[in-house]
């Protein structure tokens, strides 16, 4: 670590509140679907019965498309920058890959290579929030427009796929949370994304040199 | 104290990749909608001429209500009420109406006890 001193601007207003949307629906989704699909009456409950909890999933699935979609479309550069960044892998993270960026104790790690705006966990954690999202979206209205309409097996697949889908979200979102919140060596994350967008210039420096060196030579 | 911020604009790399994303996602969603509205439809259209059909055979029907059948007036005559056509008569209510489930060995005792 240096002692550089200052602070870096890594997540704008837009991409915080897209972000704080989205995660809510997610709970809200998430939570709704396990109550109804295990039949959970505590949770169904709490939204004032299965009917009503179908109700709000739906709804929040809703805001859950078009939350993002509208921030792609008003944000355009930005979502550009970040799908460039996440599907972009070097001998870098490769080599991140390799020791797991140092995250995992029983894997020896005596260089962590530098790495972009994103490390290449977060880039696969991308990736497969990105797919996994379409996957839910595209299962889950058939499911509720179509129901009377579309065969029986094709809307079989989509339960199947829509339920393996969230079940694997819940289990990314379950590790992201872990890593962004509580996680000794990256908990700082946290606060840059849900409050006020700002994260430490030494630790950008340390954890995103690659994209550090850059912002340093921006004007 | 310094902040740091991200140089403004775009790669040409960076513009591609996205508005390749976008343009998958709404060719591919729209491709998607298409095939679903479609089904919708055809299958509105279904029902309403299997509704049609049912109306059309309904129709066709040369007695079209039950009260106005005489093997049904005969077997209130002859049977379920002697002499008169009464629907609700004793006999009627016990013999025409079933019941289900636990409920069934009670109504079979009410009939034997009926019959007796």
């Amino acid at each position: 670590m240096s002692d550089l001193k200052g602070k870096v601007l890594k997540h704008d207003q837009q991409t915080r509140v897209m972000h704080w949307v989205h995660l809510l629906c997610f709970l809200l989704l998430g939570l709704t679907g396990i109550g109804f699909y295990w039949k959970v009456a505590l949770i169904d409950n709490i939204f004032g019965g299965p009917a009503n909890a179908s109700l709000v999933h739906r709804w929040a699935a809703v805001l859950f498309t078009a939350g993002p979609a509208i921030y792609i479309l008003l944000n355009f550069e930005r979502f550009s920058k970040f799908f460039d960044t996440i599907t972009s892998f070097s001998k870098d993270d490769f080599g991140w890959l390799k020791v797991m960026g140092g995250y995992l104790p029983f894997i020896k790690a005596d260089h962590v290579p530098p790495q972009d705006k994103y490390n290449a966990g977060q880039k696969i954690l991308g990736i497969m929030i990105i797919v996994g999202c379409l996957l839910i979206i595209l299962t889950g209205f058939p499911m509720w427009l179509w129901r009377h309409s579309v065969p029986a097996v094709f809307l079989s697949l989509c339960y199947n796929v829509h339920f393996w889908t969230a079940i694997i979200m819940i289990l990314l979102v379950g590790g992201h949370f872990f890593l962004a919140a509580i996680h000794p060596k990256s908990r700082v994350e946290f606060a840059s994304m849900m409050i006020d967008g700002y994260i430490d210039a030494e630790v950008t420096a340390h954890h995103n040199e690659k994209w550090f060196k850059e912002l340093r030579k921006a004007p | 104290m310094s902040i740091f911020l991200e140089r403004e604009g775009i790669t040409r790399r960076q513009f591609f990749k996205g508005a390749g994303l976008l343009t998958i996602t709404l060719v591919a969603g729209g491709i998607f909608a298409k095939i679903g509205i479609d089904i919708f439809k055809a299958s509105d259209k279904y029902i309403a001429q299997r509704v049609q059909g049912l109306y059309d055979l309904d129709e066709k029907m040369a007695l079209r209500r039950s009260h106005e059948n005489p093997e049904v007036l005969q077997l209130y005559q002859d049977f379920l009420s002697p002499g008169s056509v009464s629907p609700v008569s004793e006999k009627a209510h016990h013999l025409l109406h079933t019941r289900y489930g636990k409920e069934t060995a009670v109504m079979m005792d009410e009939l034997k006890h009926h019959a007796a």
